[in-house]
């Protein structure tokens, strides 16, 4: 992999838009081009170069090239936004829309993130080291799915509404969550390691979907109907690739937990289910 | 034409195979006795397309570390003419025989570079869940995804994949131990299965792998398409003019192998001729063909011993 460093030489204000910086907007350019590749700060248009120290190696394709930016980004906006291919390592703390509608490719957050990170993502693979903001993983406002695709793991907490509309794809929290986790889902998986805050799952339709809470659970819906407790077998699976797959070791010994199986939310005539370990 | 290996006189001739469309299936269960148990009971009255519905086998036992959901498994292979027929005797006899049975859950086990169809036996599994199936995917935007249903059962709850992987495959291959008795003959071709079941992606569908009848198309009933194999049998050897048993021989075995590829075959029967020929006793060693009017693979008894070590 080819590889480009950038480096912000001061936390900007108001923060900077920046959703050039993805491997995709990268690759196919020299580094005179991708330093030219426009930004804005609040409304007004100016370039990579008058926030970051450039350096590095661009590459033809997308999936070969590596961008690394360094410094305190958690006021820069829309890194890895629409990202394809290719990998992102932010080292440090990231803005508002990391990774939204990304379809492929890697990012890796050693840090926080702000809210609306892996906005209607629907491909690839987001890790964040730390805390997540409101909105991981959601749909924007007035549309009707988030993720579609694609896995965020989270080491720390996530806020409100994680996961919202989630039609497809995988949000793995180490960490706890807050509110509404899973509100209005309809498909995807989201495990929850630490404690599930309140009204998780809130009209969430059916279509496969799932919340498996492997920690503490705040409270559970009313309309949320318990079924039985049992070993389900599809949870080894998921289980086994989270261990495997995507370093979360504290889901080996889970592996042969048992379940308890909640189904709802029949408030919205719902099949989707709840699953807490036991 | 005959040549000598380890003592034994062997025919220079050649094992008809023909072609079938194959699959590969997992299954999983608590423990090796249910996996065990639903693979001899899903591969039941699979030895032969003359009557059953299709042909199929125990591939190998799976270690834990081996399967998708770290369970103890069986690998199964299922053969049918055509890829519809293939399709219609897994879903029964998964539908009747491992559906059934406490614990298991199932799992495609052809690679898909490998797979030159895909056979949506788990879809139509799904609907034994009168509504309450539910759909699951794992790998969605992040690598190859797979699709399983999960079907409620009394006990639990069932898994299978969406989508077994098939493919055409080589089925008939065969070589006939001929033994001067009975006991010599049996463990010359229990040795020879139990070589044959080291080589992967290979099954023997007859009982213990073993058939004693063998089979000739046709018979002097009008009625009955397929009898035993008369001129290798040798209790009437002199009562047909076109008896194939040598005059030292009283006993003749036939060891019957399906494979995914040509070589896999190939491999097999050689191992398998290879450990019968260790045998004292054996008088001889043929292969049954058609001339090749029954299928496209000549599989020669002298190519199969090539590079034995």
């Amino acid at each position: 992999m080819k590889e480009v460093r950038l480096r912000l030489r001061e936390k900007p204000n108001p923060p900077l838009e920046a959703d050039t910086i993805t491997p995709d907007a990268f690759s196919g350019k020299t580094l005179d081009q991708v330093k030219e590749l426009p930004v804005y700060l609040g409304n007004r248009l100016g370039k990579l170069c008058d926030y970051f120290d450039i350096f590095g190696e661009t590459s033809e394709k997308a999936s070969d090239m590596l961008i690394n930016v360094l410094g305190d980004t958690a006021q820069v906006k829309y890194i890895g936004t629409k990202m394809t291919a290719g990998k992102v390592v932010v080292e440090g703390n990231a803005g508002m829309h990391v990774g939204a509608q990304m379809t492929g490719g890697e990012i890796l957050v050693q840090g926080n993130v702000d809210d609306w990170a892996g906005t209607e993502m629907s491909g690839g693979l987001m890790r964040i080291t730390g805390s997540a903001g409101n909105h991981l993983g959601s749909a924007y406002r007035g549309s009707p799915d988030g993720m579609t695709g694609g896995c965020i793991v989270v080491d720390g907490d996530v806020q409100w509404e994680c996961a919202s509309f989630m039609r497809r794809g995988m949000v793995v929290i180490r960490g706890d969550s807050g509110p509404f986790l899973g509100a209005h889902m309809n498909g995807g998986e989201i495990f929850v390691f630490g404690r599930a805050a309140k009204r998780l799952g809130a009209s969430a339709k059916g279509n496969g979907g799932f919340i498996a809470c492997l920690g503490e659970v705040e409270a559970l819906l009313p309309t949320y109907v318990y079924d039985s407790i049992y070993q389900p077998m599809f949870m080894k699976l998921y289980l086994r690739k989270l261990a495997n797959e995507l370093g979360v070791k504290e889901a080996e010994k889970f592996i042969n937990a048992s379940f308890k199986r909640y189904h709802g939310d029949l408030a919205a005539g719902g099949t989707s289910e709840i699953f807490v370990a036991s | 034409m005959s040549f000598t290996y380890n003592g034994v006189e062997i025919d220079d001739t050649y094992a008809e195979g023909f072609s079938m469309w194959g699959s590969r299936i997992v299954i999983t269960a608590a423990s090796r006795k249910w996996a065990d148990t639903a693979a001899q009971t899903m591969t039941g009255y699979a030895t032969s397309v003359i009557a059953c519905d299709c042909e199929a086998g125990l591939e190998r036992e799976l270690a834990p570390s081996e399967t998708q959901d770290g369970r103890p498994g069986r690998a199964v292979m299922v053969f049918g003419f055509s890829k519809e027929k293939l399709a219609a005797s897994m879903l029964a006899r998964i539908g009747q025989c491992v559906l059934t049975c406490p614990t298991t859950a199932i799992f495609n086990g052809v690679e898909k570079a490998e797979s030159e169809a895909l056979l949506e036996v788990g879809k139509s599994l799904r609907f034994f869940g009168d509504g309450f199936q539910t759909k699951m995917r794992i790998n969605d935007g992040l690598g190859e995804r797979i699709r399983f249903w999960r079907i409620p059962v009394m006990e639990g709850e069932f898994l299978t994949e969406e989508k077994y992987g098939a493919k055409k495959c080589v089925a008939g291959g065969n070589f006939l131990l001929m033994g001067r008795e009975e006991a010599s003959t049996l463990d010359a071709a229990e040795r020879a299965i139990e070589a044959i079941h080291t080589v992967p992606f290979v099954v023997t569908p007859f009982p213990g792998g073993l058939c004693r009848s063998g089979s000739k198309v046709g018979s002097k009933y009008a009625f009955l398409k397929a009898s035993t194999n008369t001129p290798f049998c040798p209790t009437i050897k002199h009562s047909l003019r076109d008896s194939k048993v040598p005059e030292d021989a009283n006993s003749v075995i036939e060891v019957v192998l399906n494979g995914f590829t040509e070589p896999a075959v190939k491999r097999a029967m050689g191992a398998g001729i290879k450990a019968a020929s260790s045998v004292k006793g054996l008088a001889r060693i043929t292969a049954v063909n058609f001339g090749g009017k029954l299928g496209k693979f000549k599989i020669g008894l002298k190519d199969c011993l090539e590079g034995m070590p």
